[in-house]
This record gives C-alpha cells, sequence and structure tokens, in this order.
C-alpha cells in the first residue's frame, strides 16, 4: 500500500528496453498515452462510422466536440485559423482524455508530467514561430516591437523577446502544476481515510469526513480536468491567432 | 404558439424563426466557455509571474556562464542582475496582459 502521495506520478519501465546507450523503455507513461490515443481513435471511429443524418448518442459527442473546438478555433483565430483545426483538437482532445482517463483510480496520469506537457507547449511554440514566418518573413519579428519611441524601444524589445519566451512554460507548467497537486491532494486525503479508518474504535468514525471531501474533490477535479484542456487549447488559439495577424498589444 | 394543421401562416413560420434563434443564442451562450474560478484565475497569474522570472533570470545565468567561459568580457554578474530584472518586467507585463484579457472576456460574457 503505498501512502507517499508523489509514488502515483513515478515513471516505471515495464518493458525495459536499451538503445545505443540509451534508456527507451516502454514505460507507464508510454502505455498511458497509447490508451489515450487508441481511447480517442477508437471514440472516434465507432462515432463516424455509420454518418446517419439523425446522430447516435456517439456520433452527436463527436459532432459536438468538432463544433466546440472548430468555434473557439473561428473566435479566438478567426476564419483562416481553421486550418489548424486538426493540429488544436487533436491537442485538446489528447489533454482531454489524459486529464480524465488520470482520475481513473490506479491510473497514470500523462499530463502530470513536465515532460509531457512541455514537450507540447514547445510544439505549439514551435508551429507559432513557423506559421509566423512563413506568413509574414522576416516582419513576424515585428511581434517584438510595440509601438513606443525609440531609447524606450532599447528596453522593451527584451522585454517582449522574454515575455514571448514564458509562453511555453507558462502554458506547460500551468497544466502540469494543476494535475499534479490535484491528484496529490487525493491522495492524500484518501491516506487520511485510511489512517484514520485504522485507528482507535473512537477515531473511526471521524474517516467519513474525509471521505467525502474526496468526493467533493473528484467532482472539482473533473471541472479543473476539463477547464485545463480547455485553457490549453484557446491559448495554442490566441498565440496560433498572433503568428497569423501579428496584432500588437495595446 | 398555434397547433392549427393547416398551411403553416407566414406569421407562425416567423415565430418559429425567432424561437429557434433565441434557442440558438441559448445554446451558443452556454457552450461559451467556462467561468474561470477564483483559485484558475490566482494560478493563471502566478505562472505567468514566475515563468518570466524564471525565463528571465535563466538568460541571464547562460548569458553570464558564456562569457565568462569563451569570451574575453565577463559579464558575470552583470548579465543575471539585469535579465532578471528584465524577466520580472516582463512578468509583470504579462500578468497586466492577463488580467486585460480576463476583463474583456467578464465583460463581454456577462459575469
Amino acid at each position: 500500500m503505498a501512502i507517499n502521495p508523489m509514488e502515483q506520478f513515478a515513471v516505471k519501465p515495464l518493458i525495459p528496453l536499451h538503445l545505443g546507450g540509451y534508456d527507451v523503455s516502454f514505460t507507464n507513461q508510454a502505455m498511458w498515452m497509447c490508451i489515450v490515443v487508441g481511447a480517442i481513435s477508437i471514440f472516434m471511429a465507432i462515432a463516424t462510422a455509420k454518418r446517419s443524418l439523425v446522430p447516435t448518442r456517439m456520433q452527436s459527442m463527436a459532432e459536438i466536440s468538432y463544433e466546440f473546438v472548430a468555434n473557439m478555433i473561428g473566435t479566438a483565430a478567426g476564419e483562416d485559423g481553421l486550418v489548424f483545426f486538426p493540429f488544436v483538437f487533436t491537442l485538446f482532445l489528447f489533454v482531454l482524455l489524459s486529464n480524465f482517463l488520470g482520475l481513473l483510480p490506479g491510473s497514470f496520469t500523462v499530463t502530470s508530467q513536465i515532460a509531457v506537457t512541455f514537450t507540447l507547449a514547445a510544439f505549439v511554440i514551435a508551429m507559432v514561430i513557423v506559421t509566423g514566418f512563413i506568413k509574414h518573413g522576416f516582419g513576424f519579428l515585428k511581434l517584438f516591437v510595440p509601438h513606443a519611441p525609440w531609447y524606450l524601444l532599447i528596453l522593451l524589445i527584451p522585454i517582449e523577446f522574454i515575455s514571448f519566451l514564458t509562453r511555453p512554460i507558462s502554458l506547460s507548467v500551468r497544466l502540469f502544476a494543476n494535475m499534479l497537486a490535484g491528484h496529490t491532494l487525493l491522495k492524500v486525503f484518501a491516506s487520511f481515510v485510511i489512517g484514520l479508518g485504522s485507528a482507535g474504535i473512537l477515531l473511526k468514525p471521524l474517516a467519513v469526513a474525509p471521505f467525502f471531501l474526496i468526493v467533493a474533490i473528484t467532482g472539482l477535479e473533473l471541472l479543473v480536468a476539463g477547464l485545463q484542456a480547455y485553457v490549453f487549447a484557446i491559448l495554442t488559439c490566441i498565440y496560433l491567432n498572433e503568428a497569423l495577424h501579428l496584432h500588437d498589444h495595446h | 404558439m398555434s397547433t392549427r394543421m393547416a398551411a403553416p401562416e407566414p406569421k407562425d413560420l416567423r415565430e418559429l424563426g425567432d424561437r429557434l434563434d433565441a434557442l440558438q443564442k441559448q445554446h451558443a451562450d452556454r457552450t461559451k466557455a467556462p467561468p474561470p474560478t477564483s483559485m484558475g484565475i490566482a494560478f493563471r497569474f502566478s505562472t505567468e509571474m514566475v515563468a518570466a522570472l524564471v525565463v528571465g533570470g535563466g538568460m541571464g545565468w547562460a548569458i553570464d556562464w558564456i562569457t565568462d567561459r569563451w569570451s574575453p568580457i565577463h559579464t558575470k554578474p552583470w548579465g543575471l542582475i539585469v535579465f532578471f530584472v528584465l524577466g520580472a518586467a516582463a512578468g509583470i507585463l504579462n500578468v497586466i496582459r492577463a488580467a486585460r484579457e480576463l476583463n474583456a472576456k467578464m465583460a463581454n460574457g456577462g459575469n
């Protein structure tokens, strides 16, 4: 019985594998990523198999998620942002399902690893930079030049540059820290239930209190899981919007 | 709303159109965006600030480290000092932007 609340985040190799001096073992982390991707693929395949005019329950779930993401991109990045629909939709579903599946007891939360969230965020920023340079050439660098007198620009350009570089970090840290904090909290309260339940006869009834708290926190965690996936996707859209339209901040 | 089974009159159709519009608007309002929780807002601001400090400090430290090793001019400790301050400024800028964004969302989303 693991009482350590951080134990659940440990990455353990399931199939040890070493290639050219690198540890490329198939870990529980990799397994859960495969499960997430597999679950999304199976869900989408089943939901869109019939393609009926009057959607079944599965199909309307797929349609709702499609419309939700399409609306989000339309409002946050404009109509021409819709070319990024596959990218944002994939990101959104992956983060959403990772968060949700991580809430299952005994499962592993892929998004509670900074390595995973930072890779996703770095990918988003790489996409933004490439899009910006393709669309505007070196004019994309105007993103770092606000409207100000030249003597202030000496100070403002480095600030804007640092501000741009913080994006992948704040994007990844927000998701990872939310997941980490929520799951640690759940585990801590769960260990209270076990601890009080196995204590003396007088303390035993008190175990009910943390139990109800866990139920409430699990509900909150469901909200956080959805919200964080939404935030990740909408910030991706906002950054892509800047790369596409070079809106300067006011 | 009439319950006649005769051919629909233009007035009925218009009524139906209005009702559909109202429903659609309601639906759009409901699916627009989940309202940010207070904890979410606090989290957002703090990560913006901390990330900027980390990036600024890290850049300054890297510059010092590089010039200390491979350049005749040693910037130590000025790179760290200057870039940490710039990072703090960038962090404040980020937080102000996030707050402004949030205000705009609250204003047109209608609390």
